[in-house]
């Protein structure tokens, strides 16, 4: 993975960005926005000392949802989150990008949810109550169309392997940006 | 099985799919409620040290990581053939209420509860946590909010980090708490018992105060009369992580108490070609097919199965609501569902009172959180009530601790029969010569909901909604009307 420059000093980079890899690392492709989001970690940390403010980046992982998800994001002015997604239109391995408002309007509810609310829903909730919660357009999501979400396993499919270079591009150009 | 996906959805938590068949009048024949099963957990384990588990087992489920890790923390303890010291077991309970509040706090008020609080008929847009908080007030926002952290802290300090505990070891636990985190895991038992009561004001002046919703409870459609499983301490109370599982027969009478190791005598799994869940049920009395009564083996493990198979709770405040509610409802046991939402609220008020009675507890800071296990592993069950049910781990090891067995039986598997038998009781009543009431998919939502299902075991879902399709087919099994709720 080749080191990457921002062209920005970290001055400039006062607004805090929160990346997150979503999903079950023991769950096959479902695992795999852990993996990107280690790769990405350690891209930064070699680059970080020189080129980024070490305050306005923070790259974590989690198997959260809904309300603990919104919980988390909380503090965060942008956040981008890497996760699988299993459409099964698309070429396993495909990496997509689009914000919260671009997923299907859901904001109807929990209805037939089992345990939890919509992260639209959350986030609102959350900025009910005053707390400081990016905007639906700030949340990023990168996501890799997975083939097996259903049996565990700490491997990934092949394709979904192959696409984790490009998914690491991907969230450190949206750093940069 | 005919795949549907949210496109673009990043995971699923579980898509339930119904079909309904009816008959030649146009009334329904039966009803199937399929959902995925995620697979090859045994197969991931075998092989692993044992010690492992309930680092592990958290991840089979975003939901409820904490039961997972508190009945793989005591299978490993059985494996190893350990007693772990009295604080260690006071501190896994109380990081466990600590859980439940944030749990039940949840179901109450993102899920279970919209449904009364909007009402049944209120749009779907509504029926959520903005319309709760839209109607009841702002500050609820801020109180769920708060109980949710609070709970969180409290298992990060106990367990190491939130929401996926990490303390437990064979023999107790890696680290106690100090005075200084017992104060201040009181001060936040305190407020919760405090929001467990508002709770169940918000209960009793909205659903109980309203005598449709009243009705709704106490009427036939959500009601069956099977047996009912939970987790009693020595005086047959109520209790979350430990004691022996008694199960009532629909009159109520005690059927049989068991210890943990005696699971496999007393359940039997029955399988269905449609789907690959299996569907438990007391092995000593039989399954007779998705039907009521003491005949039929079909029992439920929820909230309200655990007060029925009780004779109490073990704390003042909850054990008054719990005196009330089977007042109020007329008798004991209680077989209507949507009691469920009303009996997760006095557990709430339960866990809340025992969370501080054990940051009260002289042993609670205690360093003798730990014994080190001195003999050959070999097998070992565990039991807690997790919130949707009972949750049984049980494990297998070679002379070295090394896992060769695994098997489980979650919260919610415990209810798939008496969920499925509750779905057709739905449609039954709003499916008239081939004539589909309109409501027939909230109802059909507002059946399963009160269960608290928990079938996708995912851990983490965008945007968040399980799909739901329901298809009726005529007598010939051709499809006449498909129902969707969140299907592309």
């Amino acid at each position: 993975m080749p080191l990457r420059g921002t062209g920005r000093s970290p001055l400039q980079k006062k607004m805090k960005t929160l990346v997150i890899g979503l999903g079950n690392p023991i769950l096959g492709d479902d695992g795999v926005g852990w993996v990107v989001a280690e790769h990405v970690r350690a891209v930064l940390a070699n680059q970080q000392s020189s080129i980024l403010n070490p305050q306005s980046i923070e790259v974590d992982c989690a198997s959260l949802g809904g309300l603990s998800l919104m919980e988390r994001l909380t503090g965060s002015v942008r956040v981008i989150l890497i996760d699988s997604i299993f459409t099964g239109k698309k070429k396993v391995g495909t990496v997509s990008q689009f914000t919260l408002n671009d997923l299907p309007d859901l904001n109807a509810g929990h209805s037939a949810s089992a345990h939890d609310t919509s992260l639209r829903n959350a986030l609102n909730v959350g900025r009910g109550m005053d707390v400081l919660l990016p905007k639906d357009e700030n949340v990023i999501i990168v996501a890799i169309e997975a083939e097996n979400v259903y049996d565990f396993s700490q491997d990934l499919s092949l394709a979904v392997a192959q696409a984790v270079p490009q998914a690491v591009r991907i969230v450190l150009d949206l750093i940069d940006s | 099985m005919q795949r549907i996906t949210i496109d673009p959805i990043t995971r699923l938590e579980g898509h339930g799919k119904i079909e309904i068949f009816l008959n030649e009048e146009g009334n329904v024949a039966n009803t199937y409620f399929q959902i995925p099963e995620l697979r090859g957990f045994e197969r991931f384990c075998v092989g692993r040290p044992v010690e492992e588990m309930p680092l592990l087992t958290n991840r089979i489920c975003g939901v409820c990581p904490e039961a997972h890790h508190m009945a793989a923390a005591k299978a490993v303890d059985a494996v190893y053939h350990v007693d772990i010291p009295s604080t260690a077991k006071k501190l896994r309970e109380l990081l466990y209420m600590a859980f439940y509040c944030t749990d039940h706090t949840t179901h109450f008020y993102a899920l279970g509860g919209p449904d009364f609080i909007m009402g049944p008929d209120a749009p779907v847009a509504e029926r959520n946590i903005l319309g709760v908080i839209h109607k009841v007030g702002l500050e609820i926002g801020g109180k769920v909010i708060q109980m949710r952290k609070y709970g969180h802290n409290v298992v990060e300090i106990i367990g190491g980090r939130k929401v996926h505990p990490c303390t437990s070891i064979p023999g107790g636990l890696t680290k106690g708490i100090t005075e200084e985190q017992r104060k201040e895991i009181e001060t936040m038992g305190r407020w919760a018992i405090e929001f467990a009561q508002f709770s169940l004001k918000i209960f009793n002046d909205i659903v109980m105060g309203n005598p449709q919703y009243v009705d709704l409870i106490l009427g036939d459609i959500y009601t069956h009369q099977t047996y009912y499983m939970g987790l009693v301490d020595a005086n047959n109370k109520v209790n979350f992580y430990d004691g022996k599982v008694r199960v009532v027969a629909p009159d109520g009478k005690e059927y049989v108490k068991y210890e943990p190791k005696d699971y496999a005598a007393n359940i039997a799994e029955h399988v269905e070609p449609w789907t690959y869940l299996k569907f438990p049920y007391l092995k000593n009395v039989g399954w007779k097919g998705f039907t009521d009564g003491a005949s039929s083996g079909v029992y439920m493990a929820t909230p309200l199965s655990r007060l029925n198979a009780s004779d109490g709770m073990a704390t003042p405040l909850a054990q008054a609501e719990y005196e009330k509610f089977f007042a109020t409802l007329k008798g004991k046991p209680v077989h209507q569902r949507l009691a469920i939402h009303w009996a997760r609220l006095i557990e709430l008020l339960y866990a809340a009172e025992h969370w501080v009675e054990l940051a009260t507890d002289s042993e609670i800071t205690s360093p003798d959180f730990h014994a080190i296990p001195t003999a050959t592993p070999t097998e070992g069950v565990g039991i807690v009530e997790a919130p949707r049910g009972t949750l049984t781990h049980h494990y297998w090891t070679d002379e070295r601790g090394v896992v060769t067995k695994v098997n489980l039986v979650v919260g919610t598997t415990n209810n798939y029969a008496p969920i499925t038998m509750s779905i057709k009781k739905a449609a039954d009543s709003l499916i008239k010569k081939g004539n589909v009431n309109q409501g027939l998919l909230n109802m059909v939502e507002m059946a399963f909901r009160a269960y608290d299902p928990c079938f996708g075991c995912a851990t983490h879902s965008l945007p968040g909604q399980m799909p739901l399709e329901v298809t009726i087919h005529d007598v010939e099994g051709h499809p006449v009307k498909v129902l969707k709720q969140f299907v592309d």
